[in-house]
């Protein structure tokens, strides 16, 4: 500890290349943050897959419905337990306010909830939404977020043609839902369920479904399940694609390419730009101090403790560049969703925040660089001979 | 270590330099810096080492720091045959045993001078506070005590000369090295820093081995050795 603060005083010898590293540093901590936690949000719904649940969507896309007749057929398969018709409502509370974006989809409550225990609903909520034609059930998060309680009756507007009618949809929260996030890790606790029944009813009877969610008894059939379903409608205009509910969450993911896979490559090279720059400012700061090192080894330095100064200097580059970086990426992810343009296309991730597990890979992937940059300047000053630096003075 | 320097029979020596050959290799070339020095420098004693440039004067400075090792022979200073010992324990004996004083001074310019004479001390295992007040007795030897909270650009090159003077002294080594210490001074602080090696010497009984050019400064020391193209001059 009684060398720290002689670090600290060569890193102020130049502040301005000292600052200037630390803010590289900090950039690509930064970056790599905020990438990790857009793979982390991304990815994170996945967790939440159930593998004895299957989705059954239109073959061509997402965004052509399914005739509800397919309902009854899906649900003679052998195999099937049961089916819920989802579609996605895309409702807001102000369509002019598109901010304040959370998922709303229209379900048939007693099958849907009976596939996803992971949503956990008090008996008598519960009972009363399915009762209640314009009943919902919002998560914690929603609920907390735009301050509805129990018996508040709240209106969406749906941006989507088909579900315009002139007016806003009026629903009352009969239920809040929550989760257990050590037994169901990544519920998503944003959503909120209403009755498909009354989408239909106040459309005109003219809408379809979006999709099926369709729960199997084994999971080991889902694949000739699966199958069977999509054949069932092979000759059909409107034709089927069924997979896993994992399966249909990645594919979603994946409609923008391999995001992992792209961010992460992102990462990669920003992080060795920043190592190299490090190790430049650290083998520069090194060769000015030739004479200085040959004095500490005349001084009867040892070797070890020379190399261990220089690469203590670039640890604490390191670790003041992550600890720049980890708060500017925690000010941005929280920033990101109010930002007009980029805010629209990242408010659909739920629980999008800088985790304790990111902000740390964060700090260690800093402090790695710091040492890993400063290691080869810290072995030259290891090896480098008196004589040979003080003949150079 | 002691009886070693017994069997030589130099017990009264500090310094004692004994059949020292440096040889320096570049590309397939052999260079002799030195060939053959014996010199036996007495504890309290103030040597001068005089010669032409390139005469090997600094390499046997080196060699007596122990900053460098001889091709062959022997350098046995304060007891110890530094030619034997490995980098760390080399490291360690010349932070107890040998106060160097450069030609440039060679200050850390981020440190205060007072923070520059501790330096060394931070190799012991005194606190802080301690080694602040040994550095500031230091100083006060060195007659620099009110300027202990200066950096070294903020001193003139007498001041800093002082300051380096103090670092070399403040671990109470046995042996004080000079390299050219007034070769980069005017003739008043040259003469300044001449009167303090002196005190040195007389007062606290440093052994002094001084590299220099200067006729006048030499004649400060109680002897003065010639070296010419690596021989040590008889005389």
């Amino acid at each position: 500890m009684k060398y720290v603060p002689f670090i600290l005083k060569h890193l102020r010898r130049n502040w301005i290349r000292t600052s200037s590293t630390v803010m590289a540093m900090a950039v690509c901590i930064f970056l790599f943050c905020t990438l990790q936690t857009f793979i982390k949000a991304v990815t994170w719904n996945l967790q939440s897959a159930n593998a004895s649940r299957l989705v059954t969507r239109h073959n061509v896309g997402l965004i052509f419905p399914l005739p509800l007749a397919y309902e009854a057929r899906i649900e003679a398969v052998p195999g099937v337990k049961r089916v819920s018709i989802l579609s996605w409502f895309g409702g807001y509370r102000d369509i002019n306010k598109r901010t304040e974006f959370f998922p709303n989809m229209a379900v048939e409550p007693e099958t849907y909830l009976a596939m996803y225990p992971e949503y956990l609903i008090p008996e008598d909520q519960k009972q009363a939404f399915f009762r209640d034609a314009r009943g919902c059930i919002v998560g914690r998060d929603t609920a907390k977020n735009f301050h509805w309680k129990i018996g508040d009756t709240v209106q969406l507007e749906s941006f989507i043609p088909t579900y315009r009618i002139g007016k806003p949809f009026e629903f009352v929260v009969d239920g809040v839902y929550d989760s257990d996030p050590v037994r169901y890790p990544g519920t998503d606790l944003t959503q909120m369920f209403f009755k498909y029944k009354y989408l239909y009813e106040a459309t005109g009877r003219q809408v379809q479904a979006g999709t099926y969610t369709i729960e199997i008894n084994d999971p080991n059939q889902a694949g000739a399940i699966s199958k069977t379903i999509d054949s069932l409608f092979e000759n059909s205009d409107a034709q089927t694609h069924t997979e896993t509910e994992s399966a249909f969450r990645a594919g979603f993911t994946s409609m923008i390419g391999n995001l992992t896979l792209l961010l992460n490559g992102i990462a990669i090279a920003v992080m060795f730009t920043i190592l190299l720059v490090t190790a430049n400012t650290m083998s520069m700061a090194v060769r000015e101090r030739r004479t200085e090192i040959a004095v500490l080894k005349t001084l009867g330095f040892p070797s070890g403790l020379v190399m261990g100064l220089v690469l203590g200097e670039s640890l604490v580059l390191g670790a003041l560049g992550g600890t720049v970086g980890i708060l500017l990426g925690s000010f941005m992810i929280k920033a990101l969703p109010h930002l007009p343009f980029i805010g629209d296309a990242v408010r659909g991730f739920p629980n999008l925040g800088m985790s304790f597990f990111v902000g740390g890979l964060g700090m260690a992937v800093a402090l790695f660089l710091g040492v890993f940059a400063g290691f080869v300047p810290a072995s030259l000053a290891y090896r480098a001979r008196v004589t040979e630096l003080l003949r150079q003075i | 270590m002691a009886t070693m320097a017994t069997e030589i029979g130099t017990a009264a020596a500090t310094v004692n330099v004994q059949n020292v050959r440096k040889v320096y290799h570049r590309d397939s070339q052999e260079i002799v810096v030195l060939d053959g020095i014996n010199l036996s420098v007495p504890q309290g004693e103030f040597v001068a080492l005089m010669g032409p440039s390139g005469s090997g004067k600094t390499t046997l400075l080196n060699l007596i720091a122990g900053i460098d090792r001889p091709t062959s022979g022997s350098v046995i200073v304060a007891d110890t045959n530094v030619a034997t010992l490995s980098e760390g324990a080399l490291a360690k004996w010349r932070s107890h045993n040998v106060g160097f004083i450069f030609q440039f001074y060679n200050l850390i310019p981020v440190l205060t001078a007072v923070e520059n004479v501790a330096l060394p001390l931070m190799l012991s295992p005194l606190s802080g506070k301690q080694r602040r007040e040994r550095a500031l007795t230091a100083l006060k030897i060195v007659g620099l005590a009110d300027r202990s909270q200066h950096y070294p650009k903020q001193l003139s090159g007498g001041q800093e000369q002082r300051v380096a003077i103090a670092r070399a002294i403040v671990t109470d080594p046995k042996v004080l090295v000079a390299d050219e210490p007034t070769g980069d001074l005017d003739a008043k602080s040259a003469e300044e820093i001449l009167n303090l090696m002196q005190t040195l010497n007389q007062e606290f009984k440093k052994t002094i081995v001084m590299v220099t050019h200067d006729p006048r400064a030499a004649q400060r020391a109680h002897s003065q050795k010639h070296l010419e193209k690596g021989v040590l001059l008889k005389g």
